[in-house]
């Protein structure tokens, strides 16, 4: 029997040795796990099943706790009774009072404990006699809690001895769970981090190129953030003209940048067709209205620029006012006349958004985010502001397109949390000086002409019949030959309707200047419009084979009359064709 | 602009009056394309059209056009001088049949 302690200390050490050892393995082994498998439900498994034949149970569960601390969730299970996807309140049973008090609980027999829920026993006929539950926690960090039923042989009951073992175990396995959580996020956040890189790449994409050093239209776009709410856009029209926009969608972040890619898709693919800013962006804002999440808007400014005249037709919806600096130095602001797009569908007027004609005369035209005149340009939190924008304007006169647009935005300072928000600036540079001066007036008919007649008309089909009259009174005061007339009321009729039929597009309000004019020998009708400039070589007359009225019309044009030309209208705005024929009296051929 | 439709032997007989321009072509389209639906010889009476633009050429274009391909004759009959002289000037005289008068038509 003198042996018999010291026996028992061998078998005790030899028990911690194997419990030491067995921690070590639920260690390494959920790490393994975890690491191989990437999947969290798997490794838990495992580690319960570890744990329940490294205590020598029958069963084991384990319960985390769901993000909001309200309930525990058994995750894995193992022997006894399967309960994977029990849910019980955070505060009940044995295992809610092990998390609650942050302690191990050993139940040598349940029937004697009140907290304990008989509900699983009842269901499965299994009997619970005895429970060991130890918290999962890491510092003061509540994960869940790991519980094991039954000890295996002998009374089946669990000794306080046990209960420390199971509460080394559960404390490596916390640990275990959280490093996975934590891995599990960080990964997370990677692929986010590297999805939103992505989409800034698509982003900046969408827009135009940096302009070359003599292009006219330039701008530039900083995100605050991976991606941008703010955009802007130009692109080459058919007649020549440039079309532009810049716009700052609400809000900043993922849903701002999707709904200005989806702004700015729109705005480019029905620009190249609707040659109106206004009615462009009414377009844009029933679109926009019919699909995007409620609360969010967008302002924008839309406009075209034509190089030949200098002027560009501008559309503002709820944006900051546009800046033209004239080449004399001076300001002038051109202020938003619609709401922002998104927020009525039924834009101001049946036309679309308001437009503004501004002949830029060979000054500039500046559209900019508020996130230009809300950069702080120094630590202390000074702002731009538009007197700012507009120093810096002054002051690089004379320089390139792209030297401007970075001075302005060269002189905003990021923060400590990076840019306060997306800075978006646009400028139109008026190339006028290339511009042969007077154009118009050298091109148009000159004071030596005879005005017979001048009118200005809505351009409707039903007012054609009124041209022809007028037409057919000022040939006869002229004394113009039968023949010629009834063929010059024709051609002047056919000039009229193509302005009806396509220089408006279908617009109702459209007006016409006629003027009818005696030039030496030739009479001369001159028809301008108000609409967008019209291709010219569309107006060349076409094969016969094409016997659409359109081209028919313009063949008898050119076939009756000695000279047709578009020339430069004096208002820079609109088309003006010319029409000549030398005058045929009744007298006989002048 | 306005028509009339009446049949003649075994003919049908369009006749307009008035001018046939860009504001009522659309009309004068639709009465012509009708006309020929009723599957006879078509003759289009333009005795008392004092004017008439591209738009109506067109229709008149068209409406030939269909009647051949249904097998049908299109014919125009009493040409105004100002139509003919629209005709002409659109080279589409040689396209048309033409007769001097409604009778020689049909």
């Amino acid at each position: 029997m003198s042996n018999a302690p010291a026996l028992n200390l061998r078998d005790g050490a030899a028990e911690d040795a194997r419990r030491f050892q067995a921690n070590l393995e639920l260690l390494a082994e959920m790490s393994q796990d975890f690491a191989a498998s990437r999947d969290l439900d798997a490794a838990l498994l495992k580690a319960v099943g570890h744990i329940t034949d490294s205590v020598n149970a029958e069963g084991g569960a384990l319960f985390l706790l769901d993000e909001q601390g309200e309930n525990l969730r058994c995750h894995a299970c193992v022997g006894a009774t399967e309960i994977t996807g029990l849910i019980i309140a955070a505060d009940k049973g044995i295992v809610g009072r092990s998390v609650q008090n942050n302690l191990g609980e050993i139940v040598r027999d349940v029937s004697k404990d009140p907290n304990f829920f008989g509900g699983v026993d009842e269901k499965t006929g299994y009997t619970t006699k005895s429970i060991l539950c130890a918290p999962l926690t890491v510092k003061d960090e509540r994960i869940g809690a790991i519980e094991l039923i039954n000890k295996r042989g002998g009374d089946g009951l669990f000794s306080p001895d046990d209960l420390n073992f199971l509460e080394a175990l559960a404390a490596s396995a916390a640990l275990a769970i959280l490093n996975a959580r934590q891995a599990d996020a960080l990964l997370e956040q990677e692929r986010i981090k590297r999805e939103l890189e992505l989409a800034r790449e698509i982003q900046s994409s969408l827009l135009p190129r940096q302009p070359g050093d003599d292009a006219p239209i330039g701008g530039i776009n900083q995100p605050a953030r991976e991606v941008s709410g703010d955009f802007f856009d130009h692109f080459p029209l058919e007649d020549g003209r440039i079309c532009f926009c810049l716009g700052d969608v609400s809000g900043k972040g993922v849903n701002a940048a999707l709904l200005m890619a989806k702004t700015a898709s729109l705005y480019r693919c029905l620009g190249k067709a609707i040659l109106s800013p206004g009615r462009l962006l009414a377009l844009v804002n029933r679109e926009i209205c019919e699909t995007a999440a409620r609360g969010m808007f967008v302002t924008m400014v839309g406009g075209i620029y034509d190089p030949r005249t200098g002027v560009v037709t501008l559309s503002n919806a709820g944006h900051e006012p546009a800046l033209l600096l004239t080449p004399e130095g001076e300001f002038q602001a051109f202020e938003a006349e619609g709401p922002p797009l998104g927020i009525l569908a039924d834009p101001p007027t049946k036309d679309g958004y308001p437009e503004t004609a501004i002949d830029l005369q060979g000054g500039s035209l500046w559209v900019f985010t508020d996130g230009v005149t809300e950069g702080y340009t120094d630590d202390a939190g000074t702002e731009l502001g538009v007197d700012g924008v507009k120093r810096i304007l002054l002051d690089t006169r004379g320089q390139s397109l792209r030297a401007r647009l970075d001075a302005v935005v060269g002189v905003i300072k990021p923060g400590d949390d990076g840019m306060r928000d997306d800075v978006t600036l646009l400028g139109v540079t008026d190339t006028a000086a290339e511009r042969p001066a007077a154009l118009a007036a050298a091109e148009r008919v000159t004071g030596s002409s005879e005005l017979i007649m001048s009118m200005r008309l809505p351009a409707r089909a039903d007012r054609l019949r009124v041209i022809r009259h007028a037409v057919r009174a000022a040939l006869n005061f002229l004394t113009c030959a039968d023949e010629m007339t009834e063929e010059v009321i024709l051609a002047v009729d056919e000039a009229c309707q193509n302005v009806v039929r396509h220089a408006y597009g279908g617009r109702a309000d459209g007006e016409i200047a006629i003027e009818l004019r005696r030039d030496g020998d030739d009479f001369v009708v001159e028809l301008q419009d108000f609409a967008a400039p019209v291709d010219a070589d569309n107006v060349k007359g076409r094969d016969l084979e094409d016997i659409k009225p359109g081209g028919l019309g313009v063949h008898l044009i050119h076939e009756i009359m000695d000279d047709v030309q578009f020339v430069t209208p004096p208002a820079g705005v609109g088309n003006l064709l010319q029409l000549r024929k030398r005058l045929q009296t009744k007298a006989g051929a002048s | 602009m306005k028509h009339e439709v009446k049949d003649v032997g075994g003919s049908v007989v369009i006749a307009f009056e008035g001018d046939v321009d860009l504001q009522t072509s659309p009309k004068a389209r639709e009465a012509l394309l009708a006309t020929v639906g009723q599957g006879k010889p078509v003759v289009v009476d333009l005795a008392k059209v004092g004017y008439i633009d591209s738009s109506g050429v067109a229709s008149l274009v068209e409406a030939l056009q269909t009647a051949k391909k249904g097998g049908q004759t299109l014919a125009l009959a009493a040409v105004s001088e100002g139509a003919l002289r629209v005709l002409k000037l659109a080279r589409l005289d040689a396209v048309f049949a033409i007769h001097g008068s409604v009778d020689d038509a049909v």
